[in-house]
């Protein structure tokens, strides 16, 4: 006869019970169709890169900031020595890391043909995810492509993924993340938590804009959980699952900067996008009427898409749309709101449509969610307001007040030429051909690894276009210290300084002015053009030390070869 | 019951209604010769033998949860009915002579009181889902004692009954019968007497399993009816040395290359050796050179290990890779197929957690007349043994008691239980375990489903105790992470899964076959695991879970993981023996993968030197240090201190997220201070394997929280399954987001 107590016995499912969420097991959710994201993917991958080649290879057309940071992923890898160095604190890392794999061959990257894969592949893979939250939505098929056709033929998108550019780098990962939370919305799924989380963690890491979302998303996550009843643990537990990978991801990056820099915030502070310049000082009025340009003409479906998710979330008690209505309501505001602050010095940019334009298609595709039966109608408007917006914002990009190179990439396209000497609407010249010469001079003339000292902050493309940054020292080589030292003492080290014409952003040719000119006696330009010059080092000089000497080291044979940009070989 | 007169009342001869055919379940229909077949006033007619058995009235109430009338019919009516409504199969339906004794052993124990109605009911009941015997069912319910039982059964099949309490067997006679029919038969001889054999038996045999005693033993025998524990006391007490031997020595004798009993090889050792020598070697020449290559092995093993074990969570969380059972496939097995299920539960100063086992396993949900619960006891461990004894068991629960010998582990109390076990299945429980109660009929399903080749089912493991510290809360991380991303990748992959310590189902042929443990191993699951993969057969994982008691107390942890740690390089040894072979019988992702998964144990030493390492550097910047990590090197060791120790929090996260265990995941946000105790461990099991390699660190349970739960009654606890109900009745975000969407 059993002595045992009939007691009641703790089931596994206890813990789970009265959770919102669906923990421990799998519910139901739109199948996987790899063969549909890998066709889209590959699709928008492939134009892009083609429409990129064009444009970069082709016309020119392609901004220094890219060219930058792809000359210090070249430096990761081929450099000598190789160093994480060169990822610097100015950009976030990512902006820089995400493009390693794709420098690992030089003489691909020096010509330029990786620079529009890589923003290709990003957002290709932004389209993928689109069209999955898409089918999420339960918008068919012809519908999606339309729709997925309307947002990846505008020319702000093509723009900034054919080029190169690092917008597409982070808004891949908070696209992802917000269709992660979307798909966590429609199935309960706890796992979308975990995926959203670390989207918006690798997001942060390659564009700091990523934070806004993530916050946003954090705060919606909270607040959809205590509407539904859950308890303070699982509230806790998921925002703890949820913020977890970004407060890491941002905790690692400031004690990074701590060691390295002795302080922990420089990569606020060096930020390359914080004001510098006091273009934040706008007025209220400004700032207003520059978020309404900004609006109209980079993303005019915001104008329909807004009020639409803000009626259904406070009408309809629409809970998600009422969130999308806020978070596109803060993708509106940020670009004043980062001018007002001095995150930024360049206001207002048709950039920072790109965001508005993105979100307010996730919000369109809610909005054909929640339609149920009208769901192909709403989705179907949602692709003519977007293909109606193309000319209207490839028109605008021409025009626009505050802009980097869409009024090239609007010039390469409709007249198919070459914006080699260009300028941009902020007075920049467009094109590399300058870099591009000097960088065949130095390919063809200079084999020793280290024999050039350089300035890589004013030199970069140079640097990236001979795909040879071993044989440059520069400033991430070793370190500060040892390229000043160098700099002051150059003969011992190097035979060569390149320095660049524009003597305000060059540390080298503000020290040594006159080789810029040409009217340093010691220190002979052997090659010069219009942005740099290439000068050459006695051995045994200490420049700016020593009387002038007369060149004792066999420099490269000089160039004879007239060149009609204004290189001039000596 | 209506009391009003039934005769005017429409009859089963006028049909069935087609609603009303399949509404009592057939066991039911057949046991209490009953059929529902019209409605009537809003009341459901059903034809019955006895239409004044309460019993009968009672079962059928409840069942059709509806107002009902017995209309008296004849039993040849009614089986005409039920055998149209469920056409009989010969060997389910009960027999006539069976029926009989079933009648006549109810009789007997109601008219002399020996069961009360409301029991009887509940046998009757299982009875009509099982078909076991009624006198069995009610043993292993607790209304009859054995003692009882068998008096009944004498006097019905008029058979003498002897009792073995205290008796001292004649050996000789004893072991007349080979010890496999004396097993399998529960038969033993006990005495000679006038040249017959008297053979104490559990239950009268069977014609057949007569002949195979004539077979055995060649000469007259009669049977006397035992008391079926007492009886199989004497069995275990008689073949004890040979359970002994085989328990010790079967896999040493039979394929001492899979045995852990040598801990190296004189090949490993040598290689082992050689490998040292020339570290040292190279140190005292190039110590610059040796300290970057050791440290760039270092790294990329760290490496690979980490990427195989982020690959196999992020496998897990991206798909189901589990058995799923659901509750109604549950529901729908028939009782009547189900095989007898072994459970052994190994025992071992655990004298104080023996009410509480039992309670937890009188919950699952199994007819207990068809298990059979191996309590596993060292001979030494009086206390345990005392405790057991108290208690009077059931028949379906058995003490075994281990002789005293060498080594003295738990894989040998195993493999001694394992050859006295008679089910079909079998699988080990810790003392300290609570499985879900439909585990049983969820790993038969799981079986069932798989191909040939899964002999083993593993469930997940987790914590009950999981809130009440922070060590035990960073356990329970661990192990949702084991159990719930690791171990599921693991088999979905085809890769060999090392075995958690309990929740272990098996195909018990299989695994007499494959020697069953190797006592020798202190991580003799683990072993088990790969052994099992190496013969070709699969490990499988269930969406199940059995809940432990995770140790709580630091020292307590300590020597169970360190044990865990020794038993790892233990395994590691024993199965690279022959790696070209390993190689060959699991293939090469399964080599990898045994390598990998294996290897984490090495992770767990490393660490403190590259944390030290680390930290040295921060605070000195010593170039020595500097100058061991070139570039590439410097890459690795970056990428795993950032990227990859977080993604091991953060899977730990995962785990608890994903088994909806809220309340640990900022818990998890300090595993890397787990991560220290787990390296302190991991050192100590190493440096235990070169001084007492098969020590067996006793883990010490029962030092949670004591519990005051409510009463339930245990055969109700999986049918009322509150929890279940709560759990897919609640709303989720989906379903809300629907509601909303619409």
């Amino acid at each position: 006869m059993t002595a045992t107590p009939p007691t009641r016995v703790v089931a596994d499912l206890e813990p789970a019970s009265g959770v919102v969420q669906a923990v421990g097991r799998r519910p139901a959710d739109v199948s996987r169709r790899r063969g549909e994201s890998l066709t889209i993917f590959v699709a928008f991958a492939v134009l892009y890169s083609v429409i990129g080649h064009w444009l970069v290879v082709d016309l020119h057309v392609v901004a220094t900031e890219t060219l930058d940071r792809f000359n210090r992923a070249l430096m990761v890898t081929a450099d000598d020595p190789s160093t994480l160095a060169a990822v610097g604190v100015d950009y976030p890392p990512l902006a820089v890391l995400l493009l390693v794999p794709f420098a690992a061959v030089p003489s691909l990257t020096a010509s330029l043909a990786v620079v529009p894969v890589v923003s290709a592949l990003f957002a290709a893979f932004t389209l993928v995810t689109v069209n999955t939250m898409m089918r999420r939505a339960l918008v068919v098929l012809p519908v999606r492509l339309a729709v997925l056709a309307g947002l990846g033929l505008n020319p702000l998108v093509v723009m900034y993924a054919a080029l190169g550019s690092r917008d597409f780098l982070w808004l891949a990962f908070v696209v992802a993340a917000l269709g992660a939370l979307l798909a966590w919305y429609v199935t309960a799924d706890i796992r979308f938590v975990m995926v959203a989380a670390v989207a918006f963690a690798v997001g942060t890491l390659a564009g700091y804009g990523s934070l806004v979302w993530f916050a946003v998303g954090l705060v919606m996550v909270a607040a959809v959980l205590a509407r539904l009843g859950a308890d303070g643990t699982e509230i806790e537990g998921t925002t703890v699952g949820l913020a977890a990978p970004t407060v890491f991801a941002v905790a690692v990056w400031s004690a990074f900067n701590l060691v390295v820099h002795a302080e922990p915030w420089r990569w606020v502070s060096d930020n390359r996008d914080v004001a510098a310049t006091g273009l934040a000082d706008q007025s209220p009025v400004d700032l207003a009427r520059g978020t309404a340009d900004l609006v109209v003409h980079g993303a005019p479906i915001a104008l329909v898409v807004l009020p639409a998710l803000l009626v259904a979330g406070l009408a309809r008690r629409n809970g998600f749309a009422l969130w999308l209505g806020v978070m596109l309501l803060v993708s509106i505001l940020v670009p004043a709101l980062a001018t007002a602050t001095g995150l930024t010095d360049s206001p207002m940019q048709l950039e920072g449509a790109l965001p508005i334009l993105l979100v307010s298609v996730v919000g369109g595709v809610w909005l054909a969610r929640s339609a149920v039966q009208d769901n192909t109608l709403v989705a179907t408007g949602l692709a003519l307001a977007l293909f109606a917006s193309i000319p209207w914002t490839f028109s605008a990009m021409q025009t626009f007040r505050h802009q980097g190179l869409e009024r090239a990439f609007h010039d390469a396209v409709t007249s198919g030429e070459s914006q080699e000497g260009a300028r941009a609407v902020d007075g920049s010249l467009v094109g590399y051909d300058a870099e591009q010469q000097m960088a065949d001079y130095i390919s063809d003339h200079v084999d020793a690894t280290g024999s050039i000292l350089t300035d890589d902050a004013s030199t970069y493309a140079v640097i990236l276009l001979t795909g040879a940054p071993d044989l440059f020292l520069d400033r991430v080589d070793r370190s500060d210290e040892a390229w000043t030292a160098a700099a002051q003492a150059p003969a011992d080290p190097v035979h060569y300084l390149l320095l660049s014409t524009d003597t305000a952003r060059d540390e080298l040719s503000r020290r040594y002015p006159a080789a810029v000119t040409g009217d340093d006696p010691d220190l002979r330009p052997v090659f010069t053009n219009q942005r740099y010059v290439l000068v050459s080092v006695p051995d045994d000089d200490r420049a700016g030390e020593q009387p002038p000497s007369p060149l004792t080291s066999p420099g490269p044979p000089a160039d004879t070869t007239d060149d009609p940009s204004g290189a001039t070989p000596r | 019951m209506s009391a009003a007169p039934t005769r005017s009342l429409p009859r089963l001869t006028g049909g069935v209604e087609p609603c009303l055919e399949h509404a009592l379940p057939e066991g039911i229909c057949r046991t209490f010769r009953v059929m529902p077949y019209g409605l009537h006033q809003g009341r459901v007619l059903v034809a019955a033998t006895d239409a004044d058995d309460t019993i009968t009235e009672h079962v059928v109430t409840e069942r059709l949860d509806r107002p009902v009338t017995l209309v008296r019919h004849t039993a040849a009516e009614i089986i005409e009915a039920v055998d149209e409504a469920y056409p009989p199969v010969e060997a389910e339906v009960e027999s006539p002579q069976a029926r009989r004794a079933r009648m006549q052993m109810t009789q007997m124990l109601t008219r002399s009181g020996l069961v009360t109605a409301a029991e009887l009911q509940r046998a009757m009941l299982e009875y009509a889902r099982t078909g076991d015997p009624l006198g069995d069912i009610l043993v292993s319910h607790g209304s009859l004692s054995e003692d009882v039982l068998v008096a009944a059964l004498s006097e019905m099949h008029q058979l003498q009954r002897v009792g073995l309490a205290g008796f001292e067997p004649d050996y000789e006679i004893a072991r007349r019968l080979p010890e496999r029919v004396a097993r399998t038969l529960q038969a033993l001889p006990v005495a000679e007497h006038e040249g017959e054999v008297l053979i104490a038996v559990a239950r009268p045999l069977s014609p057949e399993d007569a002949r195979t005693v004539d077979e055995a033993l060649e000469q007259p025998w009669r049977q006397l009816l035992a008391n079926r524990s007492d009886l199989d006391q004497l069995v275990q007490r008689i073949h004890s040395h040979h359970y002994t031997e085989v328990a010790t020595g079967f896999l040493a004798r039979t394929a001492p290359a899979s045995s852990a009993h040598v801990v190296a090889t004189p090949a490993q050792r040598s290689v082992l050796l050689a490998l040292v020598v020339a570290a040292v070697v190279c140190a005292v020449f190039r110590p610059a050179g040796t300290a970057t290559a050791v440290v760039a092995v270092a790294s990329v093993l760290y490496l690979l290990v980490s990427v195989h074990r982020i690959r196999l969570s992020l496998q897990a969380l991206g798909s189901r890779l589990e058995t799923d059972v659901s509750v109604a496939e549950v529901a729908a097995l028939d009782e009547r197929t189900l095989p007898v299920y072994t459970i052994l539960v190994p025992l071992y100063r655990e004298a104080d957690i023996v009410p509480r086992l039992l309670r937890d396993l009188d919950a699952l949900d199994y007819p207990r007349s068809r298990l059979d619960i191996k309590l596993l006891c060292e001979a030494d461990d009086l206390e345990t043994i005392d405790q057991v004894v108290a208690l009077a068991l059931p028949p379906h629960i058995h003490l075994v008691v281990v002789p005293d010998s060498q080594p003295k582990t738990k894989p040998k109390a195993c493999n001694y239980g394992l050859q006295l076990a008679t089910g079909t299945f079998c699988v080990i429980y810790d003392a300290e375990d609570r499985p879900d109660p439909d585990q049983l009929k969820k790993a038969l399903i799981a079986f069932d489903r798989a191909t040939d080749d899964v002999v083993c089912i593993q469930a997940k493991l987790n914590y009950y105790n999981q809130d009440q510290n922070l060590l035990t809360s960073w356990f329970a991380n661990e192990y949702s992470m084991q159990f719930d991303l690791v171990l599921p990748a693991l088999g979905a992959s085809g890769s060999p899964i090392p075995l958690g310590g309990s929740s272990n189902h098996f195909k018990t042929a299989v695994l007499r076959e494959l020697g069953g443990w190797d006592p020798f191993n202190v991580t003799e699951d683990a072993d088990l695991g790969i052994r099992l993969h190496r013969e070709g057969y699969r490990t499988a994982m269930v969406d199940s879970t059995t809940l432990e008691e995770a140790n709580s107390h630091v020292g307590n942890w300590v020597r169970q993981r360190s044990r865990w740690s020794k038993g790892h390089l233990q395994t590691w040894l024993v199965h690279m023996r022959h790696p070209a072979q390993l190689l060959r019988q699991v293939g090469p992702r399964g080599f990898v993968s045994f390598n990998l998964t294996m290897a984490t144990t090495l992770v767990l030493l490393m660490n403190p030197l590259f944390w030290t390492l680390t930290t040295a550097y921060l605070l000195t910047r010593w170039s020595v240090i500097q100058d061991a990590f070139p570039t590439p090197v410097l890459c690795i060791a970056s990428v795993m201190l950032v990227v990859g120790n977080f993604t091991f929090v953060y899977l730990n996260v995962a785990g608890s997220l994903q088994r909806g265990d809220f309340g640990l995941t900022r818990i998890a946000l300090l595993s890397p201070i787990y991560w220290g105790l787990m390296s302190y461990a991991a050192w100590r099991g190493l440096l235990q394997l070169f001084t007492n390699p098969f020590y067996w660190e006793k883990t010490e349970h029962g030092l949670d929280e004591p519990e005051v739960r409510p009463a339930l009654d245990g055969r109700g606890s999986h049918e009322s399954a509150p929890v279940h109900q709560t759990y897919e009745a609640h709303e989720t975000l989906g379903a809300y987001a629907s509601r909303v969407s619409a």
